[in-house]
């Protein structure tokens, strides 16, 4: 399992450099999409080998803060693969404009720094990986002509997170709340943490940033950089794993991220052009990772893990497919109709399966995922049920709304139909094809997610001697 | 193989059948090589016959024992912690007669959309379609479960609005198509909530634990306040697939869509899903009378309604999308004042009379015309109407009102659509400026912020 760690966070690397050597200087697609592909099948060797071994643990290094430098257990094990397939669609579906070496070596190094900061559990590991993570997107911001007010934007909202983020560590590791005794430097710790973690996922009212994102970088830099999500493997790392001890943050991310949720859908209703659709979407359904994970609720994090697999593989296959597109066409507005139905019907079909995919239709992954997640606040916390529809409702109806107005009305150009390439075509069947399966038979999914979720909760458990996981109950 | 068993194969193949048939038209139109228009014809006519053979052997079989409920457990879809997600089915005296008849006509409508849309560009996705709502419908009948039910009940609306927005480069049909979707949608919330109310009191989305006992004689199994409040949000999700005042609006545009699709879904199945659930879910109507009578009330204003707006109508299809919302209307009203073989029999007689009148309409015009050639004239003198009763200032005022559809779908936008999404632009219009605002350059004085 160690081997196919080292193998699915070296080979992105492996593969920035080769690129940093100037070899395939006019293909810089090749080392990277067999770098993906050797680090998606290396993770999934993982994957296969935590589920059918003894479902143990495998620690390196010290530990702290209940978690150590290299740390792979169930968590790991279902997010891992998830990673790499989003990666490997990003590299494989990127226009040939925007896929140059520079943007390539971006990509690949954020590719390895998202999946080595996924194989760690360490706290201060993670911050670093955190703020590491942060800076190709930054670069990737400011790179594209017009983006240095978004760039600005983004910095703006990513310092005092970082900030926060690197004191909210220490002061948790130094002083943690969840152990007798615990001073007040670890509370605000709890809540200087849970503070970065509102920002990076951008939940309300922290949120400005994240469709903007969408709207000035690169598909390929949106994507790489909130379908991962790697704000909530940190709450899931430093708070959820230790809810008797920040109980109240965990409320405060979860209400905050309903609400999230909610408004994310309700923008997304009322958007201009196919990327701030997708910017709002996907910051709606992130959000509702967060609410789920803060949950704490087994059930609640098991809905939430769902629908990160869930939400990250269709709005990555939404996003690719609005990019590829846009790539033809140039920028979509869905303002009014465009009719681009006969200039690129596969294109259509893929948008809508991705778009449909994402606001729970049943037979999709998102369907298993939402009935989770509503399954789970039944449990512990109603009223996010509503919240939950609300979000799902108006999510359906902008999804159809773009995906009328981008491709119905009277035909626009008169002119060829444009085509969908081969290695389109690849990366959006098999996002497709993880979508159907697991939302079809999600036996074995839903399983592996109960595994990750008790291993998240028998660790913090076992660390902390404490058996019971509770936190307040909302009045 | 005893009868369970057989009953068991029977409806799988009842849910099988049209399921499979979509993946066959699906996958290879995902490919890029879609079947040819005959094959596609063939494949979807089998898929539908045997799912109507199976659904006609379950009717003979069940009908010589008296109709007893027989549950069929199809497995486990998954399982975590103490929740699982069974895949439950019911063939009983409601569902099984339903499918029959549902799966029949789409097997005929498949027959006739073969010739109707021959050459049309949108041929396969017409039929995948088609066969998406044959899934559901027969998903959302069958269901032993609201999580089940759930499931065929969003295919119904998914595949409704897609066939509303059939011909994509016509303004009006995508219009339209939103406008369906957006009403299902809203009323969906009734549905879902129902379904985490159901959850909530008893655990579990199965019928069994809401209701005992052979339809039409289930006794209630829930508490009066859940049974309530249960109704209510079923009533609430019926009105918006059943198309009731004030959520009609999008009945008549639905005829944006083909002739076929328009038979089915609007003359015939999708129109009557929202009485199916209640009629399914009848024992808990029983423990609310307050709803049962609002029910009536809601029936007979949109019968009135429908009545009244379908007289002005210009076209053969909307005044036939009006005479089945007036239709529907009536079939409420006869659920809500407690009756249950009446409007079963009402639904299965008014869908196959309707579907077959909007089959018929293109042609109809022609012979119209055709006729009144012949006869050099209108054929045969106006028939006596109750408007006749009225003053002519009265008619104007009435034909003016008809004319507006009641002024119904204007003050639902006007008091409820425009304020909602000036809200929402309002708040996105917001996030631009802030962002603008965050986004500028303090070093350029010379700009008031980012181009």
């Amino acid at each position: 399992m160690l081997l196919a760690a080292g193998i699915t966070v070296a080979a992105p690397l492996v593969g920035t450099v080769v690129l940093g050597m100037g070899l395939f200087r006019s293909s810089p697609r090749i080392p990277a999409v067999v770098s993906a592909v050797v680090s998606l099948v290396s993770s999934a060797v993982l994957t296969i080998l935590w589920n059918i071994g003894p479902l143990v643990p495998v620690e390196i290094g010290d530990r702290m803060g209940g978690g150590s430098l290299v740390d792979i257990d169930g968590v790991t094990g279902l997010l891992l693969p998830y990673v790499a397939l989003v990666h490997l669609a990003i590299v494989l579906v990127a226009p040939r404009r925007f896929f140059d070496i520079a943007s390539a070596r971006r990509i690949l190094i954020g590719s390895g720094m998202t999946l080595a900061l996924f194989c760690t559990a360490h706290p201060l590991a993670i911050v670093g990986l955190w703020i590491l993570t942060a800076v190709p997107t930054w670069f990737s911001i400011r790179a594209m002509p017009g983006g240095r007010p978004v760039a600005r934007v983004y910095c703006i909202a990513m310092f005092p997170a970082v900030v926060c983020m690197t004191l909210g560590t220490c002061m948790l590791v130094g002083d943690p709340p969840w152990e007798p005794g615990s001073g007040t430097i670890g509370n605000v710790g709890g809540w200087l943490v849970a503070m970065a973690v509102l920002v990076r996922k951008g939940i309300v009212p922290f949120h400005s940033w994240y469709p903007a994102l969408f709207s000035a970088a690169p598909m390929s830099t949106a994507l790489a950089a909130t379908m991962p999500q790697v704000a909530a493997y940190t709450a899931m790392r430093l708070l959820v794993g230790h809810a008797d001890g920040v109980g109240w943050e965990l409320i405060v991310l979860s209400q905050a991220a309903l609400i999230t949720a909610a408004y994310g859908a309700a923008l997304a209703t009322v958007q201009k052009d196919v990327k701030g659709l997708v910017g709002t979407l996907a910051m709606s359904q992130s959000a509702m990772v967060l609410a789920g994970l803060s949950g704490t609720v087994a059930m609640e994090l098991n809905g939430a893990l769902c629908v990160w697999i869930s939400s990250g593989v269709s709005l990555t296959g939404l996003g690719l497919v609005a990019w590829a597109i846009e790539s033809r066409a140039g920028s979509l507005s869905i303002e009014s109709l465009q009719g681009r139905f006969r200039d690129a019907p596969l294109l259509a079909a893929f948008f809508l399966l991705f778009g449909l995919a994402i606001i729970g239709v049943p037979g999709t992954l998102s369907f298993v995922a939402d009935d989770l997640i509503v399954s789970g606040c039944l449990d512990d916390q109603l009223h996010a049920g509503l919240f939950v529809i609300a979000a799902t409702v108006l999510s359906g109806i902008a999804v159809l709304r773009g995906w009328f107005h981008v491709f119905g009305g009277p035909v626009a150009i008169d002119g060829p139909s444009h085509g969908i390439l081969l290695r389109e075509r690849v990366a959006m069947l098999g996002l497709l094809a993880v979508l159907l399966f697991f939302g079809l038979f999600p036996g074995r999914l839903v399983h592996s997610l109960e595994q990750a979720a008790n291993s998240l909760m028998n660790e913090s458990a076992s660390s902390e001697d404490h058996l019971d996981f509770h936190v307040p109950a909302i009045q | 193989m005893s009868m369970q068993d057989g009953i068991y194969y029977l409806v799988v193949c009842q849910l099988a059948a049209p399921a499979m048939t979509f993946a066959l038209i699906g996958l290879p139109a995902l490919l890029g090589r879609p079947l040819s228009e005959q094959a596609t014809t063939r494949v979807v006519g089998a898929g539908f016959t045997s799912g109507f053979m199976a659904a006609l052997a379950t009717l003979v079989t069940l009908g010589l024992q008296g109709f007893p409920s027989q549950v069929v457990h199809l497995g486990t879809w998954f399982s975590v912690g103490h929740h699982a997600a069974t895949i439950d089915l019911v063939a009983d005296g409601l569902s099984v007669p339903y499918v029959c008849f549902s799966t029949g006509l789409c097997a005929l409508v498949n027959a006739f959309a073969g010739k109707y849309l021959h050459r049309e560009p949108g041929f396969t996705r017409f039929f995948l379609l088609l066969t998406l709502f044959g899934t559901g419908m027969n998903l959302m009948v069958l269901a032993g479960s609201i999580d089940v039910l759930f499931a065929g009940w969003e295919f119904l609306g998914l595949s409704s609005a897609l066939l509303i927005g059939f011909f994509h480069e016509r303004s009006n049909a995508v219009n339209a198509s939103l406008r369906a979707y957006t009403t299902y949608r809203i009323c969906d919330i009734g549905l879902l909530t129902a379904g985490v109310v159901v959850h909530a009191a008893v655990g579990s989305g199965d019928f069994g634990k809401l209701f005992s006992g052979t339809w039409p004689n289930a006794h209630c199994l829930v508490s009066t306040n859940v049974a309530v409040g249960v109704s209510i949000l079923l009533v609430f999700a019926a009105m918006g697939k059943s198309a009731q005042v004030p959520f009609s609006g999008w009945l008549a545009r639905a005829m944006e869509g083909p002739t076929p699709s328009s038979a089915i879904f609007y003359g015939a199945l999708s129109i009557h899903a929202g009485a199916y659930v209640l009629l399914r879910c009848e024992s808990l109507l029983d423990q609310a009378p307050a709803v049962q009578w609002a029910m009536v009330v809601i029936g007979s204003v949109t019968a009135l309604h429908a009545s009244v707006v379908g007289r002005v109508q210009t076209d053969l299809k909307s005044m036939l999308a009006y005479a089945s919302m007036m239709q529907s209307g009536i079939i409420f009203v006869e659920i809500g004042l407690g009756w249950r073989v009446i409007p079963l029999v009402h639904v299965v007689s008014h869908a196959i009379l309707r579907s077959l009148q909007i089959l018929r309409s293109p042609s109809a015009l022609h012979d119209r015309h055709e006729l009144e050639a012949a006869l050099g004239g209108h054929p045969g003198s106006e028939a006596w109407s109750p408007r006749h009763l009225l003053s002519e200032r009265s008619q104007a005022w009435l034909y003016r009102l008809a004319l507006e559809r009641g002024y119904q779908d204007a003050s639902m936008v006007r008091l409820i659509v425009l304020p909602v999404r000036r809200l929402f632009e309002f708040a996105a219009r917001s996030e631009e400026r802030l962002i603008m605002w965050l986004g500028r350059d303090p070093t350029d004085s010379s700009r008031g912020g980012p181009k």
